[in-house]
């Protein structure tokens, strides 16, 4: 089961429903249950801390303001994210806020040994333990900004995907977008990616 | 191998488990036989692990309380906006009322003003010169004509007006009048006097005997050259002038029971005379006076009282309501 869905139990259209009536302990269940998952989307995204956080908080309003015209016609989990992604890359796209800094011009910030392990393991020379790419800083940083400079829907896209382990019908349906153009772009993201990665060794 | 978008949306779908079974079968048999679209496919897995493997990023500790106090903060500013509003919408609502009362008082004042120009006579300055004598207008009367005891009687009459008649007979048609007025034994016979060359006769009489001698004058109508009646006003001393005047105008105006009919009689016979005026032959005012057929047809004015000057007047008619008149009679040279 995806991720984007294990969370989704019985108990959540009722949750829904006591904070449409105002529940406040509804509410914070329902911020608890979310609140990670859509701070790590956001961050993943704008690729500022401090910037998510005002992100998701204002997330958060807007769900709990809003919750009272959720028609149900899209599950909460896509309504939820449709909320945060919007804001984010409305965010992006208003305040040039993302983090774009050039990796060409601080590639000598990245450390030697993360640049060379990158590039054996997308030249398919070497291995990568997914526990390994995780607890290496350096590494992160470098897919983090990689990240950072896609363009903005394809970031979601990848993002959305890779991170938040959405199928392509849910990503459709946060984005509101067909599914063949969810194919094609996140198709041309990880190209993008790819290439964007590939750079900093080059 | 070429990057084909169309064999990398594949791959990127077979990554992603998003396939049927029939396409998951053709990438793998693409991947058995082509060693490039595997090296593609290893590719594009291990960007997707290298996103995927970012290490989660958890909310800060507080963020459900930052929520929570946000939540807060925007209901006590909706609660202040409400506030706002309703203060707003108070004096919006004020507004509208005030707005709704100028309107109704504007309005009272506008139909006050229609209906006392409807109900109340037409009136210039008492002070003004103006004295045309032009049909239906109001002309301010001249002091000049009564003056001392006589006018302060007028004043007090029902009807109040007077007869301005030109003649070039002035001596025999003068002494008819004088003769006339005795014969029909107008026993408030204020008198006559001869100012700047006209006969001046000031009559305070009831109606019967007034139309008795506007009867006898009929005989010497014919002789006018001009016969204009001013019927006067109640306040302000102004008059409206009727010219052309015929004995049964100026019956059927004196005649009127009230004050506005009378004035809307005077009116009314100004009009037609205007229009008798437009027309050739003056068919109009003969054709209502019944002298001759018209082939027009405008309705007679309503009398509410006898269509002809009623003859000699029995004795209770000497009780009948007291009119005023003064008739005027002025000479004009034969050649005029």
């Amino acid at each position: 089961m995806r991720s984007g869905t294990a969370n989704i139990n019985i108990d959540e259209t009722v949750l829904i429903e006591q904070c449409r009536r105002g529940d406040f302990t509804a509410m914070e269940r329902l911020i608890i249950r979310y609140q990670n998952r859509i701070y790590n989307v956001i961050l993943k995204m704008c690729a500022n801390p401090d910037d998510a956080e005002e992100l998701t908080q204002e997330t958060f309003v807007k769900i709990l303001e809003g919750i009272e015209n959720f028609n149900g016609r899209s599950s909460f989990y896509t309504w939820a994210f449709r909320i945060a992604v919007n804001l984010t890359i409305n965010h992006c796209k208003r305040g040039q806020k993302l983090v774009t800094r050039s990796i060409d011009a601080e590639d000598s910030e990245y450390n030697e040994q993360a640049k060379t392990q990158l590039k054996e393991f997308l030249q398919d020379d070497g291995s990568l333990e997914p526990s390994a790419v995780a607890q290496n800083r350096e590494l992160c940083r470098i897919i983090v900004d990689s990240l950072s400079k896609l363009d903005d829907t394809q970031r979601a896209v990848i993002v959305l995907r890779d991170i938040e382990d959405m199928s392509y019908a849910q990503i459709a349906d946060v984005l509101d977008i067909e599914l063949g153009t969810v194919k094609s772009r996140l198709s041309r993201a990880r190209s993008s990616l790819k290439e964007i990665l590939e750079a900093n060794f080059q | 191998m070429k990057e084909s978008p169309n064999i990398d949306e594949m791959l990127n779908g077979f990554i992603d488990g998003e396939l049927t079974v029939r396409q998951q079968t053709e990438i793998q048999r693409l991947i058995r036989h082509d060693p490039q679209v595997a090296q593609r496919l290893r590719q594009l897995q291990r960007c997707k692990m290298l996103v995927g493997t970012l290490p989660r990023d958890e909310a800060p500790d507080d963020m459900l309380e930052r929520i929570k106090a946000s939540l807060e903060r925007r209901t006590l500013l909706g609660d202040e906006a409400g506030g706002f509003s309703r203060q707003k919408g108070a004096k919006h609502l004020l507004g509208r009322r005030l707005l709704a009362v100028a309107a109704i008082v504007g309005l009272v004042a506008v139909l006050g003003t229609v209906i006392y120009s409807i109900v109340a006579p037409e009136s210039v300055s008492e002070k003004s010169n103006l004295y045309r004598r032009e049909p239906g207008q109001i002309v301010a009367r001249p002091e000049h004509i009564l003056t001392g005891d006589a006018g302060r009687q007028v004043a007090a009459a029902a009807f109040r007006g007077r007869l301005e008649l030109k003649t070039a007979d002035f001596t025999a048609v003068d002494a008819f009048i004088r003769r006339a007025i005795e014969n029909n034994g107008i026993s408030e016979y204020l008198g006559s006097a001869i100012q700047n060359n006209r006969s001046v006769y000031a009559l305070v009489c009831n109606r019967d005997r007034l139309n008795s001698l506007l009867s006898d004058m009929e005989n010497i109508w014919p002789r006018f050259s001009s016969a204009t009646l001013f019927v006067e006003q109640d306040r302000l001393g102004e008059e409206i002038a009727v010219t052309g005047a015929s004995p049964l105008r100026i019956v059927e105006v004196i005649g009127q029971n009230s004050y506005e009919e009378r004035i809307a009689a005077a009116k009314k016979i100004a009009a037609l005379n205007e229009v008798n005026a437009l027309l050739p032959g003056r068919q109009v005012m003969a054709a209502i006076d019944g002298k001759k057929p018209l082939s027009i047809t405008i309705p007679r004015p309503v009398l509410t009282s006898g269509e002809k000057p009623a003859g000699k007047p029995s004795g209770q008619a000497e009780l009948g309501e007291k009119v005023q008149l003064i008739i005027i009679v002025a000479p004009i040279n034969r050649g005029q």
